[in-house]
């Protein structure tokens, strides 16, 4: 008996992206490129200011589901397309559904949402539900 | 145009090329500050790396620095995790990166150039533990 039903909804997970969190990132990750520390660097390439790193993005809904599958099951594929960009000190939320379940397989729809509710990132992740 | 055509052609010659490996090991206070720096509390990570740790591994496992003689910044367009196998503290992982792709597109704010890379991961027992994807966009 699955406990998993198509259209299920995962628990929000809202996150508060500071400048200093963008920073530990990039030190944590290895990725230095000046566009998320780096104000006027950022500003010269066109951008309002600095910006979260996508892979901090897909890092944030790597929670959202590690958060909601637990030990129930493991984790298989997670993928992100980034249409939009986020700035520190807005909030950003991540959210997810169950679109399929198919067996032990579970495949959800992710989604990290800005302030204003504009879907800023989209995937998708599939589970494998244990015994 | 003829440098812009130059690393296309230069980047284009490495798609499914092989990139040499870089051997990293797992290490628990890396993977605590990485845990950290996304503000995952979640215990679990004491033992095993959070879903997208992959990339921190290793992240010059694919040199694209030649990629910037064209436009003036990056953009990350996607990723894809793909899990095989747990990846353990202790565990020493070899990624091996390749260009999947590369290809132009000519948008509304000018041309942009894209590479889709591949890494994969591979762990001290030969098991491959995962592969991420990624769409890189220069512009």
């Amino acid at each position: 008996m699955s406990a998993f039903a198509v259209g299920q909804e995962l628990p929000e997970l809202v996150k508060h992206p500071t400048t200093r969190q963008l920073v530990q990132y990039a030190g944590a990750q290895g990725d230095f490129y000046e566009i998320h520390y780096d104000q006027d660097y950022a500003r010269s390439v066109g951008l309002p200011g600095v910006i979260l790193h996508g892979l901090l993005k897909a890092g944030f809904l790597g929670q959202l589901v590690t958060d909601w599958l637990g030990d129930r099951g493991t984790l298989k594929s997670l993928e992100v397309s980034y249409r939009g960009i986020d700035t520190p000190g807005q909030p950003y939320t991540c959210r997810g559904k169950v679109t399929r379940v198919d067996g032990e397989e579970v495949e959800l729809e992710i989604w990290g949402e800005d302030e204003s509710g504009k879907r800023t990132t989209v995937g998708r992740a599939t589970v494998n539900m244990r015994d | 145009m003829s440098a812009v055509t130059s690393v296309i052609d230069r980047l284009r010659a490495r798609i499914g090329v092989d990139g040499e490996p870089v051997t990293a090991p797992v290490e628990a206070g890396h993977v605590k500050r990485f845990a950290a720096a996304i503000g995952d509390p979640n215990p679990r990570w004491e033992k095993e790396a959070p879903p997208t740790f992959l990339v921190a591994l290793a992240p010059v496992a694919l040199h694209l620095s030649e990629a910037e003689e064209y436009g003036k910044g990056w953009l990350n367009g996607g990723n894809r995790f793909e899990y095989l196998a747990p990846v353990k503290i202790g565990d020493r992982i070899a990624a091996t990166g390749r260009i999947a792709d590369v290809y132009e597109k000519s948008g509304s704010s000018g041309n942009m150039l894209f590479i889709i890379f591949e890494t994969e991961y591979v762990n001290q027992s030969g098991a491959v533990v995962g592969r991420v994807r990624g769409t890189m966009i220069r512009r």
